[in-house]
């Protein structure tokens, strides 16, 4: 009880400590802001209205984005089959699954745009950087949802269906993967959601898709067409999630 | 009469285990008999019921189920494996597939390997599965998911399963254990009810005297891995099932206490 209460004081004073030492420590020239306002309203007048010339554009940059997605996401679930058995509690010892789960973890915390820049100085613009990346930084994340599918999985069921007399083939396709394959679904299709958001940005280091129109756009001031894609872009994730969240319903 | 079970001087003792879970455990059961094991968590019971279903290895002694030799260090042939249904305390289903499904998992092992893979069932499977959840009452419930299901309508499922196997010797560990005392009556019931029909023994365990009393002709009493007494019903004595249940003195040097 003691504990819990000084416990909470010591948070409170933490948090208090890193909002004063940003506010002490970062230039913040108030000032600033008071002309920020005509400038972002110069800004948004020179994004309308939006130039719809660059439709052309967008179906060229929103159908690679969905190629690095998908091809992507496909490098992810072949990469994360085997990595996942090599995490899993159940299939192998600590000695293996611990340094596979911590090197999930490093792969996990490289953001994805830097693997994008590493990618594009190893193999040079255009959508194999953003495709090799994406598999990459995905894995992370996927293999560890698939080892944790794995483990997941009720040992009880799999004796029962020995015990009636199925061969280890028979008990792994009607006991083992019926617990499986619905987890291993949603998380597959989660992760692609993922992958999708996160590539339409890719294209801003030279890797591919949409994301190199808006750079180009806003680079070259051409407001008005980066406000359509910017548009697109938003259309793109929101029917994304709508997808997503009928498809996952599925699967639970 | 022939007979089901045969046990001569068993004993057992779990991996790393310092006390046997089973000790000097002899016992004979024919064919068509249904037998309660009775006694308190711990006695041994659970751990006779997966000796005699081939799970269990290590053991010294000689066992015999429906006329075959079980080996002490092996499963048994995958062929014999059928015969032998088990009705586990926890019922054992894949919760997300539905309840058919789980009752055809049990005809898994009397299908050609290919047929059991590809899981598909011929008409004799899915008349056998069908009858199954009939006898258990639950023929409406086929196409439910079992995750949503009940812990009485998951135990018929479990039965149907096992039934669905066509076994000739039903082992059912605690099957009523997770049940209300209505409940636990009608499943046990149906239970025996459905062994007696297609002549199969069955053995099932319990902890609760006035339902082994109610749904076994003889009764076997175990307590500390050893039994203590087996005779029919009509025989039995309060008292036995009494002394089944008492506090035990705690054992010298072993730091032991045997959970009432």
């Amino acid at each position: 009880m003691g504990h819990r209460r000084f416990g909470g004081f010591a948070t409170s004073t933490l948090i208090a400590g890193a909002i004063l030492w940003s506010f002490a420590t970062t230039d913040v020239e108030l000032s600033r802001l008071v002309s920020a306002g005509p400038r972002i309203a110069d800004f948004l007048g020179r994004m309308f209205p939006p130039d719809p010339t660059v439709m052309a554009e967008i179906r060229k940059g929103s159908a690679e984005t969905l190629r690095i997605a998908i091809l992507g996401s496909l490098g992810a679930v072949i990469l994360s089959i085997p990595l996942a058995i090599l995490a899993s509690e159940t299939m192998v010892s600590r000695m293996v699954f611990g340094p596979v789960r911590a090197l999930l973890a490093f792969i996990r915390a490289v953001p994805l745009i830097l693997v994008a820049m590493l990618m594009v100085g190893a193999v040079g613009l255009g959508p194999l950087p953003g495709i090799i990346a994406v598999a990459f930084h995905a894995t992370g994340m996927l293999a560890k949802f698939y080892a944790e599918a794995i483990d997941g999985v009720s040992r009880a069921p799999i004796a029962a269906l020995e015990s009636a007399g199925a061969g280890p083939l028979v008990r792994l396709r009607h006991a083992i993967w019926p617990q499986m394959a619905p987890v291993i679904a949603r998380d597959t299709i989660f992760r692609f959601e993922l992958n999708l958001r996160e590539s339409l940005i890719l294209g801003i280091v030279g890797a591919g898709g949409i994301g190199f129109y808006i750079q180009t756009y806003v680079r070259s001031f051409q407001y008005d067409k980066a406000a359509s894609v910017t548009i697109a872009v938003v259309v793109m994730v929101m029917a994304i999630e709508a997808i997503n969240v009928a498809l996952r319903r599925r699967f639970t | 009469m022939t007979t089901a079970i045969r046990i001569d001087d068993l004993n057992f003792a779990h991996p790393g285990g310092s006390v046997p879970a089973l000790e000097r455990v002899s016992l004979t059961i024919s064919t068509g008999e249904s037998v309660a094991l009775l006694g308190p968590s711990g006695a041994g019971k659970t751990t006779l019921l997966a000796l005699l279903d081939g799970r269990l290895h290590g053991w010294r002694g000689r066992v015999s189920v429906l006329g075959a030799p079980l080996d002490p260090d092996q499963p048994p042939p995958r062929a014999s494996r059928p015969d032998t249904g088990f009705v586990f305390q926890e019922f054992a289903l894949v919760e997300r597939s539905t309840v058919l499904r789980n009752v055809l998992n049990g005809r898994l092992g009397r299908m050609a390997p290919l047929r059991a893979l590809l899981g598909s069932p011929r008409p004799h499977d899915l008349d056998i599965a069908r009858t199954a959840l009939t006898d258990c009452g639950i023929a409406d419930l086929a196409e439910r998911r079992v995750d949503s299901l009940s812990g009485g309508q998951r135990q018929r499922v479990a039965i149907a399963r096992c039934l669905a196997q066509e076994p000739r010797l039903i082992l059912a560990d605690e099957p009523v254990s997770n049940l209300d005392p209505t409940r636990a009556g009608e499943v046990l019931a149906m239970l025996t009810g459905a062994a007696q029909a297609r002549g199969a023994t069955a053995l099932f365990s319990s902890h609760q005297p006035d339902l082994a009393r109610r749904f076994a002709q003889r009764i076997i009493g175990m307590r500390n891995g050893r039994i203590v007494f087996d005779v029919p019903t009509s025989e039995l004595q309060d008292e036995a099932t009494a002394a089944l249940y008492r506090e035990a003195e705690p054992m010298p040097g072993s730091g032991l206490r045997a959970v009432s």
